[in-house]
């Protein structure tokens, strides 16, 4: 009912009276209404206790739901590593394979099949130094033959393949072995004396190719108090790494004292018998005894 | 120092770029670090040279000094020459090549002083017990010419001698038996082998150019590496004939590796074949006597430009083996006669 908002009332008495009716009948409805409306009021009431009760139910239910979650990972996990571990050690073992593989180098004589035929790999080494590999690419034919190789050009391939490839394919890499070893050694102890004993050296060292003739001034005392003598090393046999003629001289115009000629014979058995840095390591180890008896 | 020589020096000193003055003065070692000191590197070239002769004149330079100088300029612009390559070999059964380089170096400059006085040799040791020989011919009555010189590359204990291109071909035989003589051998030949790129040569001789080989630290056979072809890079590109492609990369790498090819400039072919003809009675054809003609391969990288023909479609695969055979002979002259 939509009364004018002028607070004046229109339309006379009869509308006066029609108004008042409807004010008595609203207020009946209002004291009526608080039983409704408590019934309205407390139907709510409960349904929002239901829907707390409900709320509170589903919470309780998400957490239970996210800690059997929880529970259940930890406990699906042992079957999934147990998947991955398979794979794992199917991995790993071919790994290990392969590591095995790579370190046959390690024997010195190694290869590695080919679509066509092989490839060798010698290891070099001396006094247990690993020293350069070599390799050989053999076409398996007949005739047996060289592919291509990284052998140096100096030593004998020619000559050992023509001798011993196409009956004795074993025997051909046995000698090929020795050659290139002998090699090694022989460059590794010049070597050696070059960067290690230079302070004993008097005088460039003179070397070749194949490192099978040395020849050197030295001084078994790098301080200059003693003489120097002048060496020759020769190597004719190539499958070793210790010299066949050995010549220690003297250089200088008088003749040398007993005592040093003792010294220079001594020096060509040691140059003999054993690797050169290894004779020189002696004469700085000698050296050293000297100074501590001065000291003393 | 008399004026040929100071003119020598100046003109070798002038010869290096001003880029490489200083490592080439150092390498030559002949003026101190003093002496360099004093004098001023950025000025122009010529007061530069002026100064630098000035210095060696002071320091009495011999000829022996300015033969080095001339040595370490070439070592380093060593593609302006040609190289020959020359093969020596030794009587079978043979002792073991005891090599002294000093012995070489004495035996040699007396072979060729014994036939010639007037020669100047000189000497440098270089990498992998090799050594340059530098060695400028005169004749009887005249002094040696400093400018025409002969440069020789030998590696010890190797059969191989490596020359630059002599214009004076009559001392090549008293050349070849210093050399034969000196480094213990009995024989010298001349091989059909000649480029401008000395280190090829020696990868080429010394059967150093294919290095790839295959062991247990690479991830994959060679071969199947390489037939992972560019075809197969973008695949909204659909190749056609690629069997045909593969066929011909496959049929190429097994002729040419896949290492990086040695650099040679040219191979030449002289045929002296009869004329082969489809036609009867062609005037040619009926020639008795073989045609001679020479067809010449030049490239600034030929091996690589005939690896490439190939596979662009420029030849049909697989190439002719006188082609492919160049590394593997070691020749790049060939004669070819009808069998």
């Amino acid at each position: 009912m939509e009364w004018a908002n002028d607070g004046k009332s229109k339309g006379g008495v009869l509308a006066h009276l029609e108004r008042l009716e409807i004010q008595v009948n609203r207020s009946r409805k209002n004291l009526e209404d608080p039983q409704r409306a408590q019934a309205v009021e407390s139907a709510l009431g409960t349904k929002i206790h239901k829907l707390r009760c409900l709320r509170d139910e589903l919470r309780a239910e998400v957490k239970q739901r996210q800690a059997r979650v929880k529970a259940s990972t930890v406990n699906v996990e042992p079957d999934q590593t147990l998947e991955i571990s398979e794979q794992e050690v199917a991995e790993r073992r071919k790994e290990n394979v392969k590591a095995i593989l790579q370190a046959y180098r390690f024997t010195g004589l190694s290869g590695k099949l080919t679509s066509r035929g092989v490839c060798v790999c010698i290891s070099t080494a001396f006094e247990g130094n690993l020293l350069d590999s070599y390799f050989i690419d053999l076409v398996i034919q007949k005739p047996l033959r060289i592919h291509h190789h990284s052998i140096p050009v100096f030593i004998p391939l020619e000559e050992i393949s023509v001798k011993h490839l196409q009956t004795n394919i074993q025997h051909f890499l046995f000698c090929l072995c020795e050659y290139l070893n002998a090699y090694a050694g022989r460059k590794y102890q010049a070597d050696r004396l070059q960067s290690d004993f230079a302070a004993f050296l008097a005088g460039p060292l003179r070397r070749n190719s194949l490192c099978n003739l040395l020849s050197f001034t030295y001084k078994v005392e790098p301080r200059g108090q003693s003489f120097p003598f002048c060496a020759r090393l020769l190597y004719k046999d190539l499958t070793t790494a210790l010299p066949t003629d050995v010549t220690v001289t003297y250089q200088g115009m008088d003749a040398l004292s007993p005592a040093w000629e003792e010294q220079r014979a001594s020096h060509e058995n040691l140059f003999f018998s054993k690797p050169l840095h290894q004779v020189f390591t002696s004469f700085a180890r000698k050296g050293e005894k000297l100074d501590m008896s001065l000291v003393s | 120092m008399d004026e040929t020589l100071a003119e020598f020096i100046k003109r070798t000193i002038l010869k290096i770029p001003m880029t490489e003055m200083m490592t080439v003065l150092k390498a030559w070692d002949f003026l101190s670090e003093k002496q360099l000191q004093t004098v001023n590197f950025r000025q122009r070239k010529e007061p530069l040279v002026h100064d630098l002769v000035l210095l060696c004149e002071e320091k009495r330079a011999s000829v022996h000094d300015a033969a080095l100088l001339d040595i370490i300029y070439t070592q380093f612009h060593r593609h302006q020459k040609v190289w020959d390559v020359f093969q020596m070999s030794k009587e079978p059964g043979e002792d073991i090549d005891l090599f002294d380089m000093e012995q070489f170096k004495s035996s040699f400059v007396k072979i060729l002083r014994r036939a010639l006085k007037n020669v100047t040799v000189s000497f440098r040791d270089a990498e992998e017990n090799s050594v340059w020989i530098r060695i400028a011919w005169g004749t009887q009555y005249r002094k040696p010419n400093q400018y025409k010189p002969v440069y020789v590359v030998y590696y010890s204990q190797t059969p191989y001698v490596f020359t630059s291109c002599c214009q004076l071909k009559s001392n090549i035989p008293l050349l070849g038996q210093a050399l034969t003589i000196a480094s213990n051998h009995h024989k010298i030949v001349k091989m059909d082998l000649r480029s401008r790129y000395l280190d090829s040569l020696k990868a080429i001789v010394f059967k150093q150019y294919n290095q790839n080989f295959e062991t247990h630290n690479t991830a994959m056979p060679l071969q199947e590496r390489t037939l992972e072809l560019d075809i197969h890079m973008d695949s909204r590109i659909i190749h056609e004939n690629r069997i045909e492609k593969e066929r011909v990369q496959r049929v190429t790498q097994e002729a040419f590796g896949d290492y990086p090819q040695p650099r040679l400039e040219f191979a030449q072919y002289k045929l002296e074949t009869k004329f082969k003809s489809d036609f009867n009675g062609d005037i040619l054809a009926e020639r008795k006597e073989p045609l001679r003609c020479l067809i010449k391969f030049s490239s600034p990288h030929l091996l690589e430009a005939l690896k490439a023909l190939a596979p662009a479609g420029i030849a049909d695969a697989p190439l002719s083996p006188l082609l492919t055979c160049i590394p593997n002979k070691g020749m790049n002259y060939f004669k070819i006669r009808d069998k």
